[in-house]
């Protein structure tokens, strides 16, 4: 699904990537654990088309298509989705509103109708009550005044609604206490776990993947994937630090 | 009366070419709100005229009026408002420029007397070369004690060459009173952009729907919201 | 940190405590040589024969009093000044009993007695007074090097060997202009044109003296510089000029104070101060600013019409305006920043108190040319008895100054219901990229406040002398050490009346 081939990139003309090569399949989760500073967060920022994130070398092909070539709404209605570390508060704009016209700004693009007011209501609340948000947070602006947790929380019910293929989980787990973890997990699970759909789970800590289940577990240092394991690694990584097994 | 120079206070960043066009300008229009009475207006520039309007607001009565600027390559909106004991007066106004345009919104809001509230909120949108200004001035007159007055004065500028001036003014000669004035001016926030693009939403419409967002509300109780809105969102999406 | 906060507390609270309307209100009893009174060509000629000025000097002074005449004084101001006649002051004051520089005896002991009026920190007092022996050990860790301007002439600059050794130059600007003519004509009038307004033209025509300071290339200047300001003749006016040079990567902190005894007249302030720093340069300029303010009726005072600018020419240059205004009848200073460098920075931090019947209209300009180019505004007005004050301040962005921050902050105190607190912000912004934000509040001290601090048991004054402290101490913060002990007594003083 997502073939990354020894991508390069600059972040205020520093590199920050260096030659990072993955693969990711259908049906699969993978995640990406390293020291701070490894370059996770650019990662899902390179693969979403944030500006200023500059690929100086490297491809990167979803679903056969050149991602990199795509303005960031185009990879979004190709069918990729990040999940925000600090998602952005926007003022004066309702979640509703935001996301019906995100999803039916995808839609339109994939050539499908647009989704009606009542039957956007119904995907929405369907997704909240599911992530155990209540519908007047949704009504709010988006992320205006929501805690750590909230913001987490609605990035999750964002991807219910939008139901993507991919989707890169950029520290979702941070902020979140232990039962948050718990509907948060579940709900990536309920989500993202099927045979046509993947997951990058970008994490520092194992802690999220006693609840999602990893198939792969990569080391990020210093730019590039430097080890391959199962979630047995996750476990090695949390007792013996990164300073091990980085090198 | 000779026409304006750039030296007189209330037109420094005005077109004043256009305006000596204008000149000799009609007696402002004249408004009286007898006490306890109520005033609403809406007010759509659209031609690029000059509007001069002076508000006398009777104790305990209010006005409100709704602004919407977006015509014309010189308008100008001026309201000269005094308000009496326990008087209201609110102010939302929007003012849209692109191209060569020239925009302004002037008030001199002078609290006579104690006890009135006056609550103004100014959104401009600046595109291309386009000059949009707010000359704000709340005046507190020696003894209007329980004065309380707000301005929130906002600018978004688009292109490098659009200009935004500023000037919310205080003038106040007595003590008890509540003033506040806020103005920030900047561009949409790159973030928020981003934010929205990355749900799927393409970079025009993420503008447009964060330009909606920024002068929503400001409209928020006039009779004629939905056309208010309606006409600014068009203007916006000409300038997109 | 807390002993520190002790000793200023201690040092407020004794301040305030003293019962005098104008502590530096009187004069001394020194002989002084006057020009000859009115304003001519001829009194433009004496002052630079005073001066034994080379020729160019004379020409440039000249040429700004023939502009001058065709000048009209600025009347956007809110301010409410009567006409004033030029002809009818001195222009130029010398002590007679003139020292020379260097030695404490030759320093007429009426001058050194000023200095202890004055208020000068005991420590830049030993170091005055000790000007040779005063650098040998004994002394306290910290240094200031101090020039002092008496009228029209500069009496006394401390320390000057040791600053020569570091490369510095501080010297009155007299001297510098014989001394350093190729540095001075560089910068005289570049940053405040000799056009720029009418009272910074009637300075070029008849400045007597003032400071130059130059920082050489990559020097970290070893002491705090100093000048203390006196109007001590009757019916003179004080043009002092001082210009500030940071060469690239230098730094240097330089306080200003300024007091005039009482008259029953109006006496005429009109300076000029020029800052210029290169690349990676710094400067701290500290004012203390305690004209005498007139009387309780509103009679005599200052009239302090200042043109104050810095220009920030290099990269990531910076400079720093940091103001305490107590004094003067009227206030008309604005101390700005041309921020040209890239990621050049600009503050202004200033405190304006006026009681009775004095009026302030003071502020700042930022003006943002370089990209990357930031500024900080905190201006904390505080108006008591019958009295006027102004924040007037203009930030503007040019359209290819990109990333561009400002924040402003204006907060005015009113004491009493008589007088007036006024905000007049420009804001002007040509670049979608800057970052402007403006926010301005008016209070007053509360009653709730007041029973608080009464109750703890202080009296009237003392709540408001310490409400009022707090209220100015983001800016008093950013004074150094011995100009904030005398700055919170000035707040206290300055108050005085105001309250019961």
């Amino acid at each position: 699904m997502l073939q990354i081939t020894k991508l390069h990139a600059n972040v205020a003309d520093k590199p920050i990537l260096k030659g990072l090569t993955l693969s990711l399949n259908a049906g699969e989760i993978h995640a990406i654990m390293g020291p701070n500073g490894a370059g996770k967060s650019t990662l899902g920022y390179v693969l979403s088309g944030r500006p200023g994130y500059e690929v100086t070398e490297g491809s990167v092909t979803f679903n056969g298509q050149d991602l990199l070539a795509l303005e960031p709404h185009e990879r979004a209605a190709a069918g990729l989705f990040l999940g925000f570390q600090y998602p952005v508060e926007i003022p004066g704009v309702s979640n509703v509103r935001f996301l019906r016209e995100a999803l039916n700004a995808q839609r339109k693009s994939r050539g499908e109708a647009p989704l009606s007011g009542a039957e956007f209501l119904k995907v929405a609340r369907e997704q909240a009550t599911a992530l155990g948000m209540d519908m007047d947070m949704l009504k709010r602006p988006v992320n205006v005044g929501f805690s750590g947790g909230e913001k987490k929380r609605n990035e999750m019910v964002q991807m219910g609604i939008i139901n993507p293929a991919l989707a890169i989980l950029d520290e979702t787990d941070s902020g979140l206490d232990i039962d948050a973890l718990r509907i948060v997990g579940d709900g990536i699970n309920r989500i993202m776990r099927k045979p046509d759909k993947a997951v990058l789970l970008i994490t520092h800590y194992q802690r999220l993947l006693d609840y999602v289940k990893p198939d792969f577990v990569h080391v990020l240092a210093d730019g590039r994937i430097t080890r391959t394991g199962g979630p047995e690694l996750a476990l090695e990584l949390e007792r013996d630090g990164y300073k091990e097994l980085a090198a | 009366m000779p026409a304006p120079t750039r030296h007189d206070e209330a037109w420094r960043y005005s077109d004043i070419a256009a305006l000596e066009a204008a000149w000799p300008l009609p007696a402002p229009e004249s408004i009286i709100v007898p006490a306890g009475g109520h005033y609403a207006r809406t007010i759509v520039q659209d031609t690029g005229s000059i509007h001069q309007i002076e508000i006398a607001i009777g104790k305990d009565a209010t006005a409100a009026i709704h602004v919407l600027s977006i015509g014309g390559e010189y308008g100008r909106v001026e309201l000269n408002v005094t308000l009496h004991e326990g008087a209201d007066f609110k102010l939302g106004a929007v003012q849209i420029a692109g191209g060569t345009q020239t925009l302004e919104i002037i008030t001199t809001v002078t609290h006579a007397e104690p006890k009135a509230t006056s609550s103004q909120i100014v959104r401009s949108v600046l595109a291309g070369t386009a000059t949009g200004t707010y000359l704000g001035k709340v005046a507190v007159a020696r003894d209007a004690q329980l004065t309380d007055s707000a301005q929130s004065v906002k600018a978004m500028l688009l292109d490098r060459s659009a200009t935004a001036n500023a000037k919310p003014e205080l003038e106040i000669c007595a003590d008890d009173v509540k003033c506040a004035h806020g103005c920030a001016i900047g561009e949409l926030d790159p973030m928020g952009l981003f934010y929205l693009e990355a749900r799927g939403l393409s970079p025009a419409d993420a503008k447009k729907l964060m330009l909606q967002a920024f002068v929503a509300g400001v409209f928020e109780g006039a009779a004629d919201e939905e056309m208010l809105i309606e006409t600014a969102l068009k203007k916006l999406g000409e300038l997109v | 940190m807390s002993d520190d906060m002790d000793i200023k507390d201690k040092a407020a609270w004794d301040a305030a405590e003293r019962v005098a309307d104008y502590e530096h209100g009187w004069s001394s009893d020194i002989e002084t040589d006057f020009a000859p009174k009115g304003l001519t060509e001829d009194t433009v000629r004496f002052i630079s024969a005073k001066k034994n000025e080379p020729e160019w000097m004379l020409e440039w002074r000249l040429k700004a009093f023939a502009s001058w005449k065709m000048m009209t004084p600025p009347d956007w101001a809110k301010l409410n000044v009567p006409p004033i006649d030029y002809q009818d002051a001195y222009y130029y004051a010398e002590p007679k009993a003139k020292p020379k520089l260097g030695s404490l005896d030759e320093v007429d002991p009426e001058i050194l007695r000023i200095y202890e009026k004055l208020g000068i920190p005991i420590a830049e007092q030993k170091l005055l007074a000790g000007v040779e022996g005063g650098e040998d050990g004994g002394l306290p860790q910290r240094r200031v090097a101090v020039d002092a301007v008496f009228d029209s002439v500069s009496v006394a600059t401390t320390f000057r060997a040791e600053l020569e050794r570091a490369g510095v130059i501080f010297r009155s600007i007299s001297e510098a202009i014989k001394e350093y003519p190729e540095l001075v004509k560089k910068w005289l009038g570049k940053i405040v044109p000799m056009h720029d307004n009418y009272f910074a033209t009637l300075n070029c025509a008849v400045f007597s003296d003032g400071t130059f300071v130059y920082i050489p290339e990559g020097v970290r200047c070893p002491m705090e510089l100093s000048t203390y300001f006196r109007i001590n003749a009757e019916n003179t006016g004080q043009f002092e000029r001082t210009l500030i040079i940071a060469d690239k990567g230098s730094y240097v902190s330089y306080l200003e104070g300024c007091t005039a005894p009482m008259r029953d007249e109006n006496q005429l302030h009109a300076a000029v101060v020029e800052l210029v720093a290169l690349d990676d340069a710094e400067i701290k300029y500290s004012t203390v600013q305690n004209w005498y303010p007139g009387d309780a009726e509103g009679k005599g005072g200052i009239y302090n019409f200042v043109t104050k600018r810095a220009l920030c020419q290099g990269r990531n240059s910076k400079v720093s305006w940091t103001q305490v205004e107590t004094g003067s009848a009227v206030t008309w200073k604005y101390p700005s920043c041309v921020l040209n460098g890239e990621n050049s920075v600009g503050e202004f931090y200033s405190v304006a108190v006026t009681n009775n019947y004095q009026q302030a209209d003071t502020g700042t300009k930022m003006i943002h040319n370089g990209k990357g180019s930031r500024s900080t505004i905190v201006s904390k007005g505080i108006s008591a008895g019958h009295s006027n004050n102004t924040y007037r301040g203009l930030v503007r962005v040019a359209p290819n100054a990109e990333g561009v921050r400002n924040f402003t902050q204006c907060d005015s105190l009113l004491l009493g219901s008589l007088s007036g607190a006024h905000t007049v912000p420009y804001i002007e912004v040509r670049n979608p990229s800057a970052q402007i934000e403006h926010e301005a509040t008016t209070s007053k001290i509360s009653d709730d406040q007041m029973f608080y601090a009464m109750a703890r048991g202080l009296n009237a004054e003392e709540a408001v002398t310490l409400i009022v402290n707090g209220f100015a101490k983001e800016v008093l913060q950013q004074l150094p050490m011995e100009f904030a002990v005398e700055a919170q007594k000035l707040l206290g003083i300055s108050l005085e009346g105001s309250v019961g």
